[in-house]
């Protein structure tokens, strides 16, 4: 087997089992709508207020939403040992770690792509205007928040208080590529397009995904064989 | 008076920077050796830099308050040191969660390199961020502070190295207690 067949198959693995249990998504789906109607008693939300507070609210929501649904990722292989047959199998760890982070990663797009048009019904927001900027955006934010999630979270698998290290480890980590997609995300649903103030952003997460996708492949293997 | 104070985040937070420079060689020396003496100054150092780190920040929060009469301004430095402090924060809760001595000595490893990476990073992002924004002006230094920082830089690097001493025995220490510990459950 290739490596990306590997990856592949963890991958659907992963999907499979999420889409017949629903356990992680739900959970994930109701606590964004939660949050976001929240926000709303937070502040008024008036369209002038809403021009400055998209991309902060948006990627709070979306950080909060995508840990409850990493937290499950490598916590779903505890029964049974599974992960430890994972571990096992004959497969390099760096295959498992990129398809976990696959999955991941689109179980989380998914449930950003579902609260989007629920922030914008709920505050009366235009986010639709630059598409194409604002999925790249959303891609490569995501992905950060993934792939630290993803490595976070198999660090953290045997530890009791899973549910509190995971939020404390990755928040802090996350700042730079939550602050340059919160920016390039309120200039995008505002209508300004990327231009020179806001590019620098956009580097800023490119170069925060490959570094750190690069240091989660070498060290994966550390975490989880120790 | 404010020339002191500041000299105390002068010269404490690129101390405290060197002991995160030490903690990663540490972090990724054990890595490679398994030697559980890096493991215990990776720990030593970025526990004495975490402590210069929060004095260094309380000082520059007083001397904020004294020359610019508002506790907080997002100044880019003060910010940058906040993450890095809150970073090293995460990894040092994360050493007490963890029981068993092997696991805990790698996963910690493996965050301090997280950390490290991360903090240039940040450091960059907030610069951009503050550049951006309608926000008071940067705090200057008061003229002429190195001339005078020179003798308490010293003695904080003497502290801080006397504080990594201490703590590397001390952690020391504590594993050999455990691993006596450990011997005797199994008994």
């Amino acid at each position: 087997m290739g490596f990306l067949r590997q990856v592949w198959v963890v991958t659907m693995k992963d999907l499979r089992a999420e889409i017949r249990t629903k356990e992680a998504i739900n959970a994930s789906l109701a606590f964004s709508i939660v949050i976001l109607l929240l926000f709303s008693f937070a502040f008024d939300p008036t369209d002038e207020t809403m021009r400055g507070l998209s991309g902060g609210l948006l990627w709070i929501v979306f950080a909060f939403a995508g840990t409850l649904m990493l937290n499950r990722s490598f916590a779903r292989e505890l029964p049974n040992d599974c992960l430890d047959a994972l571990v096992a199998a004959p497969i390099p760890t760096s295959a498992l770690f990129l398809g976990k982070c696959l999955a991941n990663y689109v179980l989380v797009l998914a449930v950003e792509l579902v609260s989007l048009p629920v922030f914008g019904i709920f505050y009366n927001v235009h986010w639709a205007r630059q598409i194409p900027e604002l999925l790249l955006v959303l891609m490569l934010g995501s992905w950060a928040l993934t792939v630290i999630g993803t490595i976070f979270s198999a660090l953290t698998v045997n530890i009791k208080l899973r549910e509190v290290m995971l939020p404390m480890l990755t928040y802090p980590i996350l700042i730079p590529a939550l602050m340059s997609a919160m920016q390039l995300t309120t200039a995008l649903v505002g209508g300004t397009p990327i231009n020179s103030d806001t590019i620098d952003s956009l580097k800023m997460l490119v170069g925060f995904d490959v570094i750190f996708t690069a240091v989660s492949l070498v060290l994966v293997e550390t975490v989880l064989v120790g | 008076m404010s020339g002191a104070l500041f000299s105390f985040f002068g010269s404490g937070a690129p101390i405290a920077m060197a002991a995160a420079v030490v903690a990663l060689v540490a972090s990724v020396v054990f890595l490679r050796t398994r030697n559980f003496l890096y493991d215990a100054l990776a720990l030593a150092a970025t526990q004495a830099g975490f402590v210069l780190l929060a004095a260094a920040l309380a000082a520059a929060v007083i001397w904020t308050h004294a020359t610019a009469r508002s506790w907080w301004q997002w100044d880019t430095r003060l910010t940058t040191a906040l993450l890095c402090g809150l970073v090293y924060a995460a990894y040092l809760m994360l050493r007490r969660a963890i029981e068993e001595p092997t696991e805990r000595a790698t996963s910690a490893a493996v965050v301090s390199i997280f950390a490290f990476l991360d903090a240039p990073l940040a450091a960059i992002a907030i610069a951009w961020w503050r550049a951006r924004r309608a926000l008071p002006p940067e705090g200057a230094a008061p003229p002429g502070w190195s001339a005078t920082a020179g003798v308490p830089a010293f003695a904080m690097l003497l502290a801080a190295v006397a504080m990594t001493v201490i703590l590397l025995r001390r952690e020391e220490r504590r594993r050999a207690l455990d691993a006596e510990r450990r011997a005797a459950l199994t008994l």
